[in-house]
């Protein structure tokens, strides 16, 4: 009864070693090589459990197959006119082919070095088929950007797959730039164009208020004018329906006259006169004796 | 008994002594062989369960959790990720735990587009000084595109520096396992002191790619106002690129930090063009001021409505009175005094009409009478008004007299006005 049971516990122990020695994980996030007697065997890229023989006769390598940032210095290079640009770029890239990338490069360490070469050489290339108006333009039309940008990734993706087992993911432009020396220039044209800019706007200002004041001007005289003939038929009326009354005084014009005549005297001498009159007029005459009158039979 | 059988029985007696110390040896061993074989069991179980017990892990709210079963992940679809609780796996090697912070947003700040500042302005010390040039090594800019004039070619650009923040969110967290390299936490680290080294440069290159792509198409005008089409399309520029390679992060928000500015090489000019912009706005306020006073002056706050209602073809008079009533301002001053004219010239119509018909009948009877009585009257109140009264005695014979007065008095002597 021991023994078996002592037994079967050794057994289990060399089994959970002895698996150590003859098989391997491949993680989910992980691409593996085998190697037989050092030279690569087959390439393992889906995750699982597997089976070798043990060390040294095959050796398993393991590489993060996730993707990875590579980021390019900034460089300079030459636009398709001759115009210099500053560029820096960066890659994201996966281990393709496993076999491939081992022989080649190795390790990321390797890869870095291998793509900072591809991207300098891909990116004076590409652009060196652009012309300067297709990266900045003043009609957005016209901007190739991010066409730029995709036929740098063609390029690098075929030449990093055969070459060196890298498949790369995606390429992009992270800064672009122009020389010192023209940034001076740049700034000249700059402060140019606001100058124009600026009386621009200055003119439009001016123009604008003053159409809003002559156009007020305009429609106050239209509407003082309007009024006017509003006033004008409003005293016609008057004058009219008057003149319907003064067709009555026709009974008797002269009696119209003088009453009339009577009110404007009175009217003109209401104040600050002086007057002058012979002592005949009545009733001043008054002053010189009493009248000479009698009762009424 | 012989000697030889003493002999015998003495050997046979030692064997038996032997065999019996062998036997009692023997069962001793075979006790504490025993003994430590149930202990031995019995810590076996223990391991075991200890073993399994270990495979308990929960997982935090914030996260989520792969289980690896021998580097393939387990189970199939949404059963997959694990949400927060507790969960069981069986323990390493065979099972292996990732767990990914999702939900929780994380920003970042970008400033590659920046110009270089010393530590001293940094903390907010302005310099005026600003060098000739830009170094872009040191300072980061933007290439914006100049205004577009139809028909003419432009590759004009002007240089902006802007900074921004990023939000963003692991939303597919097994996409992101799978596609972005970042290295396991050391022990102490978790998961958030790694995405500082791995996954923020990835974030800040894509970010950097969308923002320097979409700032060329803008002109500088739509620039320096923070468009807010900038920011939306740099959004959606950098979602594309982060969907390109599988990330499974999402972009919650990109926007500009503050603004978008010029360089401070062309500060004058910039800031003299923004002065031009706020004086034309003063002109244009001052003229509508200058022209609402004036038409309010002139017919009052609907003047202009009205003036254009007034001008249609075909106005009933109800219309048009009703119209012209709802002027105010001078308009109505001047159609109240006409207004006014009109019924005092009727009115003195009228009264005179009437007074004349009043003494008509009496006049006819009397006609010296009445004259008189009338005319002594006026003559009576034009004396009283006067201010001074001169009679003159006519010349007893035919000379003329000459007459000499005094005129230049003092103008303020006098009757104060009569009011009306």
């Amino acid at each position: 009864m021991k023994n078996v049971s002592v037994l079967t516990f050794v057994v289990l122990i060399v089994i959970v070693l002895g698996l150590f020695f003859v098989s391997f994980q491949v993680r989910e996030t992980e691409k593996a090589l085998v190697t037989t007697f050092g030279k690569p065997t087959s390439s393992i890229e889906e995750p699982g459990w597997y089976w070798k023989w043990p060390s040294p006769i095959q050796v398993v390598y393991k590489f993060d197959s996730r993707g990875h940032l590579y980021e390019g210095l900034m460089e300079e290079t030459t636009t398709k006119g001759g115009e210099p640009i500053i560029v820096t770029s960066y890659i994201v890239w996966k281990i393709g082919d496993p076999l491939q990338f081992l022989e080649s490069v190795h390790d990321s360490k390797g890869a870095e070095e291998h793509l900072r070469s591809l991207l300098r050489n891909t990116q004076n290339e590409i652009i060196g088929q652009h012309y300067f108006s297709e990266f900045v333009n003043s009609d957005p039309e016209k901007v190739q950007f991010e066409e730029i940008e995709i036929e740098m990734l063609a390029s690098l993706e075929a030449q990093a797959m055969s070459d060196y087992g890298i498949e790369i993911k995606a390429v992009g432009i992270k800064q672009l730039g122009v020389s010192e020396k023209v940034t001076q220039d740049v700034f000249e044209r700059m402060k140019a164009d606001r100058k124009r800019k600026t009386e621009t706007i200055l003119a439009e200002g001016n123009a604008e208020s003053t159409k809003i004041r002559t156009d007020a001007e305009s429609k106050g005289t239209e509407l003082l004018a309007v009024v006017e003939a509003e006033a004008k038929a409003i005293r016609g009326s008057g004058d009219a329906e008057a003149a319907k009354y003064y067709k009555l005084l026709e009974a008797d014009p002269e009696l119209a006259m003088f009453l009339r005549d009577i009110e404007a005297l009175k009217k003109i001498l209401e104040e600050k006169t002086t007057i002058v009159l012979g002592a005949e007029t009545e009733p001043i005459k008054l002053l010189r004796g009493v009248p000479d009158i009698k009762p009424k039979k | 008994m012989t000697d030889k059988e003493i002999e015998e029985n003495s050997e046979k007696f030692d064997v038996n002594q032997g065999q019996e110390e062998l036997d009692v040896a023997n069962k001793s061993l075979t006790e504490a062989l025993g003994v430590s074989f149930s202990i031995l069991k019995i810590i076996m179980v223990i391991l075991v369960i200890l073993f399994i017990g270990s495979g308990v892990f929960s997982v935090q709210s914030e996260e989520q959790a792969l289980v690896l079963r021998l580097g393939k992940i387990r189970g199939v679809g949404e059963s997959r990720l694990l949400g927060p609780g507790f969960h069981w796996a069986f323990p390493e090697p065979i099972d292996e735990i990732v767990r990914i912070p999702v939900k929780k947003v994380q920003s970042l700040g970008i400033d590659s587009f920046w110009y270089f500042m010393t530590e001293e302005e940094k903390l907010g010390k302005v310099s005026r000084y600003a060098p000739a040039t830009m170094n872009p090594i040191k300072d980061g800019y933007c290439l914006t595109r100049n205004d577009s004039i139809s028909g003419v070619e432009g590759t004009d650009y002007n240089i902006v520096h802007s900074k921004w923040q990023l939000t963003y969110r692991i939303d597919n967290p097994e996409r992101f396992f799978r596609n972005i390299y970042y290295r396991a936490p050391n022990p102490g680290e978790d998961f958030f002191d790694v995405t500082a080294d791995m996954v923020e440069p990835l974030l800040r290159s894509m970010s950097a790619d969308a923002i320097v792509t979409t700032m060329v198409k803008y002109s500088i005008d739509e620039a320096i106002v923070s468009n807010p089409d900038i920011p939306d399309n740099v959004e959606s520029l950098l979602q594309q690129k982060l969907d390109q390679i599988d990330s499974g992060i999402t972009v919650v928000e990109m926007q500009i930090a503050g603004k978008i500015t010029w360089p401070r090489q062309v500060d004058d000019a910039f800031q003299a063009s923004n002065k031009a912009s706020q004086e034309k706005q003063k002109l244009i306020t001052e003229a509508k001021a200058y022209s609402e006073k004036m038409l309010n002056e002139a017919g009052g706050p609907d003047a202009e409505q009205i003036l254009v209602a007034l001008k249609a073809e075909d106005l009933s008079e109800e219309q048009r009175k009703s119209l012209l009533s709802r002027l105010s301002g001078s308009s109505q001053e001047q159609i109240a005094r006409a207004r006014a004219y009109r019924t005092k010239v009727v009115e003195t119509a009228k009264a005179s009409a009437e007074y004349l018909h009043e003494i008509l009948p009496e006049y006819r009877e009397r006609p010296r009478l009445v004259l008189q009585k009338i005319y002594q009257d006026a003559i009576e109140e034009v004396l009283n008004n006067a201010e001074e009264k001169i009679f003159i005695q006519p010349a007893i014979s035919g000379k003329s007299k000459e007459l000499r007065i005094l005129i230049n008095r003092d103008p303020l002597i006098g009757k104060p006005k009569k009011s009306e």
